[in-house]
């Protein structure tokens, strides 16, 4: 018994037995998803996690506090500047009251008497953690004469009039302070990069860490309602004219992001099967059919989804968009396999046999369009980005499962007793084209050349280019109230761009220090040949035992009781007020105390409050284990090139210092070749493939050549059409190409399988034309449906892959049939009468 | 008894005679601008600084020269001389018994702004309506005006400025209270509106002077 007719009988005869498995398995499939789906937004699996550059973000962006920042910022009109900075402080305390925020950062913590007090707590960590040589000269400032020279001077200098040496001697009484956090305080020069206020004053920028538990988008969801909340009170109390309250930062972007994703599941579901289903009643005049068919590729995608949560163990968030990539796939299996069996019925066969028929027919077609696709798809595993893998590998799972059920359990739903349609004006239409195609190829062959070569000659022509945005900001939607914070931010505070990340992770705290002291001294050379224009390390508070216990050693020689005494006496003289200079009695006190062996070293770690603003210039270089790091180079030049990546991923690093290079623009360039090699050497590995397939499946010399062509047709006519309608590639669109190409070889196939078998031009040919015409519509419109999303990417892909879909059909319908009208020529008639 | 109730009786009667009389706004708005017409250009002056750090308050003295709205000139004599000039862009104090000199950049959110905006101010009157909450007293032929800043920046620099406007309608002492609890008190004298040339407001280091930036460029 052959396939077909097995399929049909089972259909058939034993429908409750086909109904129970359906229904067992999407139990099954159910029940996997609802305990086990685990989904992975983290969007930086789009990219290829081979390379280092990329495993650097990911650790940046997990491992680093700034996951959990939130950027606020108070915009007002510009006559209420100085309004804004009374109410700046207004504003920063009710963001502090908070119970979702754990600190914030207002301006500069050097600016408040609890940054300068919470800087001197940590001072003797940081000065015994100076270098041997620096800490010496340091420590030599408790001499007798030099704690009385300093003095003098500084009495001097104050009757003289300056401002410096009260500040001075408020701050650091006894001149040790200053040196031990000078190589702490040059890296809060980033402070003085970044300000939190704009030039003109309209703007102050607030930096809130929040106590979320994760950034999953449903946390992200919850604490963005909390903080929408605030933001709609927080204005009270303002007495100038408009005053806008942005926030912007991870968690708003989520929030919004997975809120705007609900919207375009809706829409575009809703457009989709309003456009599919009208399109499908047009041309088939039933529903139930219909409804077979989204119920067919509902569980294709139930399949997929549990097969590829089985084998990755967990999916990521943009692979999931390969339902809406199958469905546009899998309805071309069910309109041409109900397309067949409806013309099979016409013929006056019975329901059974119709089924038989319309499997035997095109199933090998299915099978080996799906083939195509599968394998198109599969190529994308070769891109390396996890996402990607697992969007090729759910299609591919997909679109084989699709095709088995489009010529099985589909039929379920087609009743034996529905008359088949007695006029069907679409099939008459058709029927007219094809016999007036096959007649007179040469007209409709000569004219559409002329059109889609024009057009293919656009496409892969240099001039007009086709831009390649290779920022993921290109897939990020642009019209949510993030991101719209985040252009405003960016739009007045001074012009700035990313610097190079540099991560470090040690083993211990000597390793660190270690391999930050190298790598400070290499990049301070680097920054004096002018090769980079600045750098910041995190090395003054990565502490080394071996320089500590030193220093140590060294403190047990200084005569404490000597300092003390002369820094009463030397007071006394100068005027000075001791009580001013209690602190440096205390300071004296500490340093003898860390002198005694057995004390343990200290650690600024503990003596930092939690509540300090220093937190948000500590978190910057280090992770929450505190032995991963991060310091950053900012280069002379946005890093734009991957011949920039190259020069400073040579130039950087030093010898014997694991370091991974990183950053958003710094991983973009690096992936630069990457893009384009996944454009052009995946999607001509898959073309190649798709050419050798039909190659074997046509053998014949001719008719694959024609539809070789018709596949550069329908590509370069895409190109073309993007090019045109200024659409720009992104990374997510970019798979249009492989879709397109698999759809269009798909129609070829299962128009010149007919073509060559066919006896009967109008029964055969004509009877597959229809259904090619009504599935090339249908993808269109189902794509064209995703230009109803809000997120580009989303709209992207969609209107990409309907232009495409839509020449591919241009070219099968008035190309490959002309053409092979033309190159094998068959006589209307006399196949009709020899058929019959 | 009855001598000193009598005496008692006359000082609270001249006590009285001499008792502030408060100005309205208009009228205050009125005196600042008969002292604008009256702008002093120079003047010598005394200064008695009190802070915490030093036992003894340090006083200095010297000349000062304006130039509205921002510009201006002071020189301290004395064993600590010092000279401290403004363009308005950027301000230079000179020390020449060190030979050193510190330079800060004005303007761009400089945190010395609101320190130069609270000079000119207390020596030009410039602006204050807007800066400061104002009220003013007339004393006998002489007025008393006490400034608080209004916003937080000027708070930063001072708590409140008392001065002393002479019966010529020129800035005769400023008591100013600094956050901290230092005060700083200026008295002026030998006050002029004679012109000054432009190049009183610019500064050159000498030679071999050492120069710093205590706020970075």
């Amino acid at each position: 018994m052959r396939i077909s007719d097995f399929i049909a009988r089972t259909i058939t005869q034993r429908r409750g037995f086909v109904w129970t498995g359906v229904g067992l398995l999407t139990g099954a499939c159910l029940t996997v998803l609802i305990t086990a789906l685990r989904l992975d937004s983290e969007i930086f699996n789009v990219l290829p996690g081979r390379f280092s550059s990329v495993q650097g973000l990911k650790i940046y962006d997990r491992e680093f506090e700034q996951t959990h920042e939130l950027t606020f910022a108070l915009l007002c009109e510009p006559q209420d500047v100085d309004k804004l900075e009374d109410f700046a402080t207004v504003f920063a305390e009710k963001l502090r009251k908070q119970p979702w925020c754990t600190r914030v950062l207002a301006g500069s913590p050097m600016a408040t008497p609890d940054g300068i007090r919470d800087l001197q707590s940590i001072a003797v960590p940081l000065l015994l953690n100076l270098e041997p040589s620096v800490f010496d000269e340091t420590i030599s400032i408790l001499q007798p004469r030099k704690i009385q020279d300093r003095l003098h001077r500084l009495r001097q200098q104050i009757e003289a009039g300056s401002p410096r040496p009260e500040f001075e001697l408020s701050f650091d009484p006894l001149g040790l302070i200053a040196p031990a956090l000078k190589p702490f305080a040059e890296n809060t020069a980033t402070e003085q990069e970044q300000p939190l206020t704009s030039p003109d004053g309209t703007m102050r920028v607030f930096l809130a860490v929040t106590n979320q538990p994760s950034v999953s988008a449903f946390e992200c969801q919850r604490l963005m309602r909390r903080v929408n909340e605030f933001r709609t009170t927080a204005g009270a109390g303002w007495a100038g004219g408009r005053l806008q309250v942005l926030v912007t930062g991870r968690a708003a972007f989520v929030s919004e992001i997975s809120l705007s994703m609900r919207y375009d599941i809706v829409a575009t579901l809703l457009g989709s099967v309003l456009l599919v289903g009208s399109i499908f009643f047009v041309g088939f005049r039933r529903w139930l059919p219909l409804l077979g068919m989204a119920f067919c590729l509902l569980l294709s995608c139930l399949v997929a989804l549990v097969l590829g949560q089985l084998l990755f163990g967990r999916l990521s968030m943009i692979s999931v968009a390969f339902c809406a990539i199958l469905v546009g796939l899998g309805v071309d299996f069910a309109i041409l396999t109900i397309g067949r069996y409806h013309q099979a019925r016409a013929d006056g066969e019975p329901h059974q046999q119709a089924i038989a028929t319309s499997v035997a027919k095109l199933g090998r077609a299915i099978f080996f369009g799906a083939l195509t696709t599968a394998v198109g798809f599969l190529a994308l595993v070769l891109s390396g980005a996890m996402s990607f893998s697992q969007l090729g590998v759910l299609i591919a799972i997909g679109i084989f499962v699709a095709g088995l059920f489009m010529c099985s359990i589909l039929f379920l739903f087609i009743r034996e007793r529905q008359k088949p349609v007695r006029h069907d004006w679409l099939f008459d239409l058709v029927k007219k084209y094809v016999r007036w195609t096959v007649r007179r190829p040469a007209t409709i062959l000569i004219s559409s050349s002329a059109v889609l070569l024009l057009l293919t000659g656009i496409g892969f022509s240099p001039i007009p280019p086709l831009r390649f945005e290779a920022s993921t900001r290109s897939l990020q939607p642009k019209n949510i109230r993030a991101n719209q914070a985040l252009e405003k931010i960016m739009h007045t505070m001074p012009v700035r761009w990313e610097p190079v990340l540099a991560i470090v992770h040690a083993t211990n705290s000597q390793e660190l220090h270690d391999a930050w002291q190298k790598l400070a001294a290499h990049w301070r050379d680097l920054q004096t040949v002018g090769k980079i224009k600045s750098f910041f390390t995190p090395a003054a508070l990565c502490p080394s035992p071996i320089w500590m216990q030193r220093n140590r050693e060294e403190l047990s020689a200084i005569n404490f009781q000597a300092a003390r005494e002369t820094l009463v006496q030397t007071l006394n003289a100068e005027g000075f007020n001791p009580d001013a200079f209690t602190p440096a009695f205390a300071l004296l006190d500490d340093l003898q105390h860390l002198a005694l062996p057995g004390v343990p070293l200290p650690n600024w770690r503990p003596q930092l409050p939690k509540s300090s603003s220093w937190w948000f210039l500590v978190d910057r270089y280090f992770a929450r284990d505190p032995l991963l790091t991060t310091g950053f180079v900012t280069t002379n030049q946005p890093v734009a090139t991957h011949a920039q990546s190259e020069y400073l991923k040579y130039n950087l690093p030093v010898r014997g210092v694991p370091v991974i290079l990183s950053g958003w623009t710094y991983v973009l360039a690096d992936l630069l070749p990457w893009s384009h090699r996944q454009l052009l050497i995946i999607s001509a590995l898959m073309a190649i493939f798709d050419v050798s397939l039909l190659a074997i499946l046509y053998r014949d010399l001719r008719l694959w050549l024609i539809q070789v062509v018709t596949l550069a047709f329908g590509i370069g006519a895409m190109i073309a059409s993007m090019k045109l309608l200024h659409i720009n590639l992104n990374l997510l669109n970019v798979l249009s190409f492989r879709l397109v190409l698999a759809i269009g070889v798909d129609y070829g196939i299962y128009t010149v399988l007919v073509w060559q078998k066919t006896r009967d031009v109008e029964h055969d040919v004509a009877g597959v034309v229809k259904p090619v015409l009504l599935a090339g519509l249908t993808a269109v419109s189902g794509f064209a449906s995703l230009a109803l999303a809000r997120n580009p990417s989303l709209t992207g892909l969609g209107v990409a892959c309907a232009l495409g879909i839509f020449w591919s059909l241009v070219a099968t319908i008035f190309f490959t049939l002309p053409a092979m009208a033309a190159a094998e020529p068959k006589s209307w008639h006399e196949n009709r009468i020899a058929s019959r | 008894m009855r001598k000193i109730l009598l005496i008692v009786s006359g000082l609270i009667c001249l006590t009285s005679f001499a008792r502030a009389a408060q100005l309205t706004d208009s009228e205050v708005k009125n005196l600042l601008a008969r002292i604008r017409e009256n702008r002093i250009t120079q003047a010598d002056f005394r200064e008695e600084r009190v802070i915490r750090l030093m036992e003894k308050p340090v006083v200095s003295s010297g000349k000062v020269w304006f130039q509205p709205p921002n510009k201006f000139r002071r020189e301290v004599k004395g064993s600590s001389p010092s000279l401290t000039v403004s363009d308005g862009r950027q301000l230079w104090i000179y020390y020449p018994n060190f030979k050193l000199a510190e330079r800060y950049s004005l303007g761009k959110r400089s945190p010395l702004d609101s320190t130069v905006a609270a000079i000119n101010s207390a020596l030009n009157l410039e602006n204050i309506e807007s800066t400061f909450q104002i009220t003013a007293a007339k004393i006998d032929s002489s007025y008393e005006l006490t400034l608080i800043p209004r916003t937080v920046s000027m708070k930063r620099v001072f708590q409140k400025l008392d001065l002393r406007i002479n019966e010529n309608l020129q800035a005769a002492r400023t008591d100013m209270l600094l956050p901290n609890g230092d005060r700083i008190v200026t008295s002026y004298s030998n006050q002029t509106s004679a012109s000054v040339p432009p190049s009183t407001f610019e500064f050159t280091p000498p030679p071999d002077t050492e120069i710093t930036t205590p706020l970075g460029q």
